[in-house]
C-alpha cells in the first residue's frame, strides 16, 4: 500500500475527523467529531420502517392510475378480492373520513383544489392512487393489484406549465375552472420598468429549470398500528417532520391529534420528499384502524418515481438592466411554475416566497419585479426538493449576471464584485421583502478565485483554444435563505403553521442528559451536532448527552427538518432549553453553596461562587440534588429539565462562491471537470466535517441537475424516465473531486451564529457548471444550453451555431 | 412512439399478399402471442366469453384454404375485431385485450386502429400498410404509431422498441413462410384462383 505511486492528482485534503474522547469538553462545539450515528448505519444495525415487524401485520399495496389524466367509469375488484391472501380492498367509496389532503400554505390568489386520498371520478397523474389492497403477504397484495379492473376514459394530458396555462389546455380541476393555481408577484413593477427604460444595456434569457425526481435512498414507507382499546393510532413512517405529519394526518383521518403518534425510525434520506403529506401513509393508517390490525406499506422504487413530489419545474423569462458604469439597475422575472396535479404541502410557498425573495442574489439591485404563475398539470405534485425555490432563483440570477457581464465586456468576477452588497450595509434590505442578516461577499469570492487559479486562467484558456481544446470557467455567487421565520412573518405570508422549533433538555438523576428536538434528521448527523451543542451549553461530557428526534411521543411539538433549518432553529431551541436548565441549576447550586444566585458563576459545567473558586459544584451533582429534592430552595420544584420554544427573529442567509472549470469537447458534447471549488459561508460551524459532507452532497445533486437529471413525460403525460436506468442519478464517477473551503460570517439572528448548510450545494452548483460550459463554447457563439447539459444537447448547441454561422472554422 | 419498415417478399403477387394479410386466421396464427382474433359486433366486447369460446382449431389458411372462403372472412372496411395478445415485455407478460378497427381497406392499402388494455398497461395505435409490386415480388410498406401507457410505458423505448421489432419481425417472417407455401403449391392452380378474386 505504501508503494502506491498513483500518477493521479492527490485528492484535495478534506476536514479530518476526530474521536470524541480526543476532544476537550470546552472545544466540543466546532470540532469535527466523528458522527455517532455512523456505526449503526454502516453495520446495518439501523432500523428503517421496512425493518419493523409487528405481530399479525398485513401488507398494503396501492393501485395507481396508468394514465396521466382519465375519468374513472368503474372499478371492479371482484376478481382481486377472491385471490389468495387478500384481506380486503378499498376504493374511494369505502373511505369514511374527510380524506382531503391539505396544503399548508395559502396565497391570496390561490385556487385550492380537492386532493382526495383515493381518486373518485378522475385521475390526474400517472400514479394517482385508486385503490388499496390489503393482503397477508406483500407479494399477494401486489399480485392482486393486477386483477383490479378499472374502466378508464382517457383524457388529454398536459405536463408543461406554459402549455397548461394555455386556454385550450385540458383543465385538470373542474372546480377551479382553469389550470392557473395562483398569480403572485413581489417587488416594484413600476420602478423596475423605469430602471429598464433608463438602462444602457438590457440582456434577457429564457430558461427551463427542469423537473427533478428526489430519489431518496429509502423509498417512502409506513407501518401503522391501531389500539382500539384506547383509540391510539401509531404510524411509523419515513418522515422529515413527524409533528407536521401528525397535525395534517389528524385532520385527514378525523383522528384526534393527541391519540395519534408519528414516529420516524431511521430514515434513508428525504431531500424534501418526506416533508409532504401524501395520501399513501394516511391510507395505511386508515387501513390499520379499519381492520384493527397492523399494516405495512412500503413504496417500490417505481412508486418513488411516480408519486414522490418532484422539484423545480420552472419556465422563466428573465431580464437584467445595466447602466453604462456596469451597475445592475433592475431585474425582471416572469416564471411559470409547474405545481403538478394537486397542491402539495408547501407547494404554494416554494415558487413564491422561497423564490421571488431571493432575486437580489448577492447584489445591490435597486429595482426588482418578479411575477410567478402557478400551473396545475398532469405530473405528480411538485413541492420542496433540496433547495426549494432558491436554486431556481440563484440559477436565473447567476445566468443573467453572467450574460450581463458579457454584454458590457466585463470580467464576470469583477462585474459581480462591483455589484455586491457592501459588507457595511448589513443588515441589508432588498427590494424583494427580505433583510439579509449578515454577509461579506468578497471574502468567499476572493478565496475561491485564488483556489481555482483565476488569475492565470484566461491565458490558459486562450492557449488551449489554440490547440483546439475548449476550457471554460463558471462562477456562481449564490445566496440562500434558511430557517424561515419568525412565525408572525410566515403567518402573514400564508403559512398555516408557525416555524419555530422546540427543544427539550432533561438531566437524569445520575447526570446524563437527554436532548430532544422537534426537527427530524434523516442523514444529516443531528445526533452528533445536537449533542455537541448541548454538551457545550451544559459543560457536560459529549458522551453524556443523548439526542432524541423523530417521535411525537418524545417531544410535545416540533416543525421538522427542511429548509436547512435544523441547526439555526432546532439547535437554537436546544440552546434555549439548555440555558433554562442552567438557570434553574444555578439557583439550586446557590442554595447548596449558601450564596446568592447573582453571585454564582457558571463555566465548563461548574457553578462556583464569584471570587471563591473553591466553593463550587458540578452541574451533574446539581442534577442529583434536583431529583433527590432533599434540600432545594423553597421556590424551586424538584427535577431538572426544560422544554423551550424558539422562534427566530429572521431568516439566516448563507452565501458563497462556487467555481467550476470544465473542458468541453465540441465534437462529442462531452464535459470534463478540471476543477470544482466551493467556498461557502454558513456562519459558525458546529461540526466542520458534517458541513463539508453537506456541501459535497449538495454539489453532487446540483451537478446532477446541471448535467444528468430530468423527469421527462411524453405527450400523454407518461413518465419516460421512470427508473434509474432512464433517469440518470449521478454516480460517484460523474462527480469531480472538489476543493472546499469556507469563510465565517456569524449570523446575528441566533445564539449559535449559525446559518444553514443543507442546501448550499444544490443552490450553488447548477449555474457554476452551466456558466462554465457556456464560457467554454464561447468561440462557437453558444449563449445558453438548457439543463441537463447532456452530450447531445451540448453537441446540438455547437452544431446549430456552426450551421447558423456557416461553420466554426 | 413511431415504427415503420418495409418487408420484401420475393416471387409473390400483391394479390396473394393482400389476401394473406386480409385473413384474420392467418394474422392470428402469425402474430406471436395472439390467443384469438375474431370479428365482433357489440360495442362492449366480452373478452372472457370470447376466450372461453375460442378453440385451438383454426380453419385452414393458404395454401390449403379455398381463396373464396378467405375472401368471405377477410377484414372488411369499418369492421371491428377483438384479439387477446400476450406479449412479454421485460419482466412482465401482460395480456392485452385488444379491439382493432379496420379504418380503410382498399387494395393495395389498409389502415387500422386499435386499443389494447391489460392489468397495468394499455396502448392505443394507428397503423397501416401498402403493397408495392416490384420486379421480383412485393414490398410491404408498413407504419405504426403507438401510445403506450402504464407499467409497460414506464419501461421506456429502450425496452419497448426491441419488443415491437421482435413482434413485427416474427409476424412478417411467418407471413412470408406461408406465402412460400403458396408459391410451391403451383399444381393446384391456387395462384390463378387468387388472382381471379380480384
Amino acid at each position: 500500500m505504501a508503494t502506491d505511486e498513483s500518477p493521479q492528482e492527490p485528492r484535495p485534503e478534506g476536514v479530518e475527523t476526530v474521536a470524541a474522547e480526543d476532544v476537550d469538553a470546552a472545544d466540543i462545539l466546532g470540532s469535527a467529531v466523528e458522527r455517532r450515528e455512523d456505526p449503526s448505519l454502516l453495520t446495518g444495525d439501523a432500523e428503517y420502517t421496512d425493518d419493523i415487524q409487528l405481530p399479525e401485520m398485513a401488507h398494503v399495496a396501492i393501485l395507481r392510475s396508468q394514465y396521466a389524466h382519465a375519468r374513472i367509469d368503474g372499478i371492479d375488484t371482484d376478481a382481486a378480492e377472491g385471490m389468495d391472501g387478500v384481506v380486503d380492498i378499498y376504493t374511494a367509496d369505502d373511505l369514511d373520513v374527510s380524506g382531503n389532503v391539505p396544503t399548508a400554505w395559502e396565497l391570496d390568489t390561490l385556487r385550492e383544489v380537492d386532493h382526495p386520498l383515493l381518486a373518485e371520478e378522475r385521475v390526474r397523474y400517472q400514479g394517482d392512487a385508486i385503490a388499496v389492497v390489503v393482503a397477508e403477504e406483500r407479494y399477494q397484495a401486489h399480485d392482486a393489484l393486477d386483477a383490479i379492473d378499472v374502466d378508464y376514459e382517457r383524457l388529454d394530458a398536459v405536463t408543461d406549465p406554459t402549455e397548461a396555462l394555455d386556454e385550450d389546455a385540458p383543465v385538470l380541476h373542474e372546480e377551479a375552472g382553469e389550470n392557473t393555481a395562483f398569480e403572485w408577484e413581489i417587488g416594484d413593477a413600476e420602478a423596475t420598468d423605469e430602471a429598464f427604460a433608463e438602462a444602457g444595456t438590457v440582456v434577457d434569457l429564457d430558461v427551463t429549470n427542469q423537473l427533478l425526481i428526489p430519489n431518496a435512498m429509502e423509498p417512502r414507507a409506513a407501518v401503522a398500528d391501531y389500539d382500539p382499546g384506547d383509540d391510539e393510532l401509531t404510524v411509523h413512517m419515513a418522515s422529515q417532520n413527524p409533528h407536521v405529519h401528525r397535525l395534517l394526518m389528524s385532520g385527514v383521518l378525523d383522528h384526534p391529534e393527541h391519540k395519534l403518534r408519528i414516529r420516524a425510525p431511521d430514515v434513508g434520506g428525504g431531500f424534501g420528499s418526506k416533508i409532504h403529506h401524501y395520501p399513501d401513509e394516511a391510507l395505511a393508517a386508515w387501513t390499520a384502524k379499519r381492520l384493527e390490525r397492523p399494516v405495512k406499506w412500503q413504496a417500490t422504487r417505481t412508486e418513488t418515481y411516480l408519486t414522490d413530489a418532484q422539484g423545480r419545474g420552472h419556465e422563466t423569462h428573465g431580464e437584467i438592466a445595466i447602466d453604462d458604469d456596469g451597475n445592475i439597475r433592475g431585474l425582471r422575472i416572469d416564471t411559470k411554475a409547474n405545481l403538478g396535479a394537486y397542491l402539495s404541502t408547501f407547494a404554494p410557498a416554494v415558487p413564491t416566497y422561497l423564490y421571488g425573495t431571493l432575486m437580489s442574489g448577492q447584489y445591490e439591485i435597486p429595482a426588482i419585479h418578479c411575477e410567478v404563475t402557478g400551473a396545475y398539470s398532469n405530473v405528480p405534485p411538485v413541492d420542496a426538493y433540496r433547495g426549494a425555490g432558491r436554486p431556481e432563483a440563484s440559477y436565473i440570477v447567476e445566468r443573467l449576471v453572467n450574460r450581463a457581464a458579457d454584454a458590457v465586456d466585463a470580467d464576470p468576477a469583477e462585474f459581480r464584485r462591483q455589484n455586491f452588497v457592501d459588507p457595511d450595509d448589513f443588515p441589508y434590505e432588498t427590494p424583494v421583502a427580505v433583510e439579509y442578516d449578515s454577509g461579506d461577499y468578497e471574502k468567499p469570492l476572493d478565496k475561491a478565485l485564488d483556489l481555482v487559479g483565476y488569475e492565470g486562467f484566461r491565458e490558459r484558456q486562450a492557449e488551449a483554444r489554440e490547440e483546439g481544446r475548449y476550457l471554460g470557467i463558471g462562477l456562481s455567487c449564490y445566496i440562500e435563505a434558511c430557517g424561515l421565520a419568525p412565525s408572525e412573518l410566515v403567518g402573514a405570508l400564508g403559512a398555516r403553521a408557525g416555524l419555530w422549533e422546540s427543544g427539550l433538555v432533561r438531566f437524569t438523576p445520575t447526570g446524563t442528559v437527554t436532548a430532544a428536538c422537534g426537527t427530524s434528521g434523516h442523514g444529516q448527523g443531528h445526533d452528533t451536532t445536537y449533542a455537541q451543542i448541548v454538551a457545550n451549553e451544559l459543560g457536560v461530557d459529549y458522551e453524556d448527552v443523548d439526542v432524541k428526534e423523530g417521535d411525537t411521543a418524545d417531544l410535545p411539538q416540533g416543525m421538522g427538518t427542511y429548509g436547512s433549518r435544523s441547526a439555526a432553529v432546532g439547535g437554537s431551541a436546544l440552546v434555549k432549553g439548555a440555558r433554562e436548565v442552567v438557570e434553574k441549576a444555578k439557583r439550586i447550586a446557590a442554595h447548596q453553596l449558601e450564596a446568592a444566585t447573582e453571585d454564582i458563576e457558571f463555566d465548563d459545567g461548574d457553578f462556583h461562587v464569584a471570587g471563591a473558586p473553591d466553593r463550587s459544584m458540578g452541574i451533574q451533582e446539581v442534577a442529583l440534588e434536583a431529583y433527590l429534592a432533599h434540600d432545594l430552595p423553597d421556590d424551586v420544584d424538584p427535577g431538572l429539565e426544560a422544554t423551550a420554544f424558539y422562534d427566530p427573529d429572521n431568516f439566516v442567509f448563507p452565501f458563497g462562491t462556487h467555481v467550476a472549470v470544465v473542458e468541453v469537447d465540441p465534437e462529442t458534447g462531452e464535459i470534463d471537470f478540471e476543477n470544482y471549488v466551493a467556498v461557502d459561508d454558513v456562519g459558525n460551524q458546529i461540526n466542520p466535517k458534517i458541513v463539508e459532507g453537506q456541501i459535497h452532497g449538495g454539489i453532487a445533486q446540483g451537478i446532477g441537475q446541471a448535467l444528468y437529471e430530468g423527469a421527462e413525460y411524453d405527450d400523454n403525460g407518461q413518465l419516460t424516465t421512470g427508473s434509474m436506468q432512464d433517469y440518470a442519478v449521478p454516480k460517484s464517477s460523474h462527480i469531480p473531486e472538489m476543493e472546499t473551503d469556507s469563510t465565517t460570517t456569524p449570523s446575528p439572528v441566533n445564539p449559535l451564529g449559525v446559518k444553514g448548510v443543507g442546501e448550499a450545494g444544490t443552490i450553488a452548483a447548477p449555474q457554476a457548471v452551466v456558466n462554465a460550459v457556456v464560457d467554454a463554447l464561447e468561440p462557437f457563439g453558444v449563449e445558453h444550453i438548457e439543463m441537463p447539459l447532456t452530450n447531445e444537447r451540448v453537441w446540438r448547441a455547437v452544431d446549430e451555431r456552426a450551421g447558423a454561422t456557416g461553420g466554426d472554422d | 412512439m413511431e415504427f415503420d419498415g418495409t418487408v420484401s417478399i420475393a416471387d409473390v403477387t400483391s394479390e396473394e399478399v393482400w389476401l394473406a394479410l386480409s385473413d384474420p386466421v392467418m394474422i392470428k396464427q402469425s402474430l406471436p402471442g395472439c390467443q384469438f382474433l375474431v370479428a365482433v359486433d357489440d360495442e362492449e366486447v366480452d373478452f372472457d366469453e370470447l376466450d372461453e369460446s375460442s378453440t385451438d382449431e383454426d380453419p385452414e389458411t393458404l395454401p390449403a384454404a379455398d381463396p373464396e372462403a378467405i375472401a368471405e372472412r377477410a377484414f372488411v372496411d369499418g369492421g371491428r375485431y377483438a384479439a387477446l395478445m400476450q406479449i412479454s415485455v421485460g419482466s412482465v407478460e401482460p395480456s392485452f385485450e385488444t379491439v382493432v378497427t379496420i379504418e380503410e381497406r382498399e387494395f393495395p392499402r389498409m389502415d387500422a386502429s386499435g386499443e389494447g388494455s391489460a392489468a397495468s398497461s394499455s396502448f392505443e395505435m394507428a397503423s397501416g400498410m401498402e403493397l408495392v409490386e416490384t420486379d421480383d415480388g412485393v414490398e410491404i410498406e408498413w407504419w405504426a404509431e403507438a401510445d403506450v401507457f402504464g407499467r409497460v410505458a414506464q419501461m421506456g423505448q429502450r425496452v419497448i422498441n426491441p419488443v415491437a421489432n421482435r413482434v413485427v419481425g416474427r409476424f412478417f417472417d411467418r407471413i412470408e413462410d406461408e406465402l412460400r407455401d403458396v408459391q410451391t403449391d403451383e399444381p393446384s392452380g391456387l395462384r390463378d384462383r387468387v388472382s381471379g378474386l380480384f
